[in-house]
């Protein structure tokens, strides 16, 4: 028994096992290494995104070629191997017909660069900040943390937005005075709450839309500029100045009011509050 | 806090220089609209602030040491295994540009120049021993941000601030809060120079001190070559004569790039864009 092992291990077969093996383990150590370096020269120049895509790349390039060279060592004709992953491949092709549409959406996903990786995107009702941007999948930290993994091919299908690609944001409030009020004094008193907020920015300025007339209200749309960090600050903060504001001044944001006529053109319904009888007290 | 017990510090029009706290006393600083107060106890320091709108007159810098603690219980602490009794507030310039609106437009014709004198509003490093470590960073001013560029796309975030852009040296205030920045413009474009609003770059300027308190900044110089918004800025290497004898107290936070082109003037938003 341990003379057949013997002669086993001194047979051209032991050695070229051996020699694969340590081809595939030099590769591992040197794609890993080669990465490591791409690591450490391209953090500066490249962006999060290109920086992982790049060290990814010259791993499995490396590995890759160590691979095709154990393989040799093995025996193994490259050309047969080749041919056969062709054949291979157009099988694997049309048994998954999803998976290779979100690699090459994922490729031009790459390749036209909407968003990177640290960008908060909203794609249909799913709004966060991305993890990763994956051959297959792009991975998204939802605001309530959450993992969500968004196939790539929706993504080039679907409205994405980019909520941090600018420095700085509108946000647009709409909001509804009485008809009494006069419309400078409201426009007045909504300037001067962007002057004394700090977060809105002077530059560009807000802006001031008459909407229309609505059902119960004046309707008018506010627009307030604050930089992509302020926003979800100064969204809260200039809705109850505004409100303190209109308090303050005495203009009314008024709810929906229904009048009820009793069929003449300006006399209003008539209500008459009556005690009830008292033989129905009782 | 009892008046008995308070002491003006010696020379305290400039009050940036190094102050020597011991331990169980506290340092009552009144900078323009900023009010300080900076408590030395066993390895900790206790920092309280409180800052407030910009009033006219309010422009004095006071320091006052006295013993006990901070008034009230909203401070920081910051601990130290052995801490140094020396505390120095330093004044130094804004991280971003300041956008300059003065207080009514002026226009300056085609091959004119003038000389405006801005003042910028400053912020306060608190450093502890020597070489001072930083305990905080605070804005003697509090500014309301600002976008300056052609479109929302492209340009930068600057804090905005409104000057009178006086045009006599005389009649600009000395405030301990603000650094006096003599800005000297000249028109080489065909048209006329609009400045509503100018953007000073504040981060290449550094801060000097003179013996009365007063602030002041290296002499700046644009020069519109073309009709846009973009000018040549010059930074002068020394302080302005005028401002007598002066030593510097903190130097530029980014140094100026190659070309000296600077995004100077103003530019005009269409509504809602």
């Amino acid at each position: 028994m341990s003379r057949t092992l013997l002669e086993m291990l001194a047979s051209d077969t032991a050695a070229m096992i051996f020699r694969a093996s340590i081809l595939l383990m030099l590769g591992v150590l040197f794609a890993t290494l080669a990465s490591r370096v791409v690591n450490r020269l391209a953090v500066r120049r490249f962006s999060t995104h290109h920086l992982q895509l790049t060290r990814r790349l010259v791993f499995y390039s490396l590995l890759g070629l160590f691979v095709a060279s154990a393989l040799r060592e093995l025996g193994f004709s490259l050309a047969v191997l080749m041919g056969a992953a062709g054949v291979l491949t157009v099988a694997i092709g049309f048994a998954s017909q999803t998976s290779a549409s979100n690699l090459i959406s994922g490729l031009f996903l790459i390749g036209e660069r909407p968003f990177e990786v640290g960008d908060v995107i909203c794609v249909g009702t799913t709004t966060g900040e991305v993890l990763s941007i994956d051959a297959l999948s792009v991975k998204l930290r939802t605001f309530d943390n959450l993992f969500v993994r968004i196939p790539n091919e929706t993504l080039i299908k679907s409205e994405v937005t980019t909520l941090t690609r600018f420095p700085i944001r509108r946000h647009d409030l709409t909001l509804g005075v009485a008809y009494k009020e006069d419309i400078d004094t409201v426009r007045d008193v909504l300037q001067e709450v962007a002057d004394r907020n700090m977060l809105c920015l002077d530059d560009p300025p807000p802006l001031f839309i008459f909407l229309g007339f609505g059902d119960s209200a004046l309707n008018i749309q506010f627009s307030v500029w604050a930089k992509r960090e302020n926003f979800l600050l100064l969204r809260n903060s200039i809705t109850a100045e505004i409100k303190a504001a209109f308090d303050r001044a005495g203009i009314e944001i008024p709810f929906p009011h229904r009048s009820l006529y009793a069929g003449e053109a300006t006399r209003p319904f008539p209500v008459t509050i009556v005690e009830p009888p008292p033989a129905q007290r009782e | 806090m009892s008046t008995n017990d308070e002491q003006r510090i010696a020379g305290t029009p400039a009050w940036w220089l190094p102050q020597t706290i011991p331990v169980g006393q506290t340092l009552d600083c009144r900078l323009g609209p900023l009010s300080l107060q900076i408590h030395r106890a066993h390895g900790e320091w206790h920092v309280s602030m409180v800052d407030g709108d910009e009033k006219d007159g309010d422009g004095c810098g006071t320091l006052g040491l006295r013993a006990g603690g901070i008034d009230g219980d909203t401070y920081e602490r910051f601990m130290f295994s052995g801490s140094s009794a020396q505390l120095k507030l330093l004044p130094l310039l804004a991280d971003r540009p300041v956008v300059i609106r003065p207080r009514q437009p002026i226009f300056l014709p085609s091959g004119e120049q003038t000389t405006m004198y801005l003042s910028s509003p400053l912020t306060l490093r608190l450093l502890v021993g020597d070489p001072g470590v930083l305990l905080r960073e605070v804005p003697m001013l509090r500014l309301s941000d600002t976008w300056f560029g052609p479109s929302t796309r492209e340009g930068e975030l600057c804090y905005s601030g409104r000057t009178h852009a006086r045009h006599e040296l005389a009649e600009v205030p000395q405030r301990a809060h603000r650094a006096i920045t003599p800005l000297h413009i000249r028109n080489e474009a065909l048209t006329p120079l609009p400045l509503e609003k100018v953007s000073l770059p504040v981060p290449f300027l550094s801060v000097y001190g003179a013996a009365d308190g007063g602030l002041w900044t290296q002499k700046a110089t644009m020069i519109r070559r073309s009709d846009s918004d973009m000018a040549v800025l010059k930074i002068e290497r020394a302080p302005p004569d005028f401002a007598g004898s002066v030593s510097l107290i903190s130097g530029p936070r980014r140094e100026q790039g190659r070309g000296g082109f600077v995004r100077a003037f103003n530019v005009l938003f269409g509504d809602g864009s």
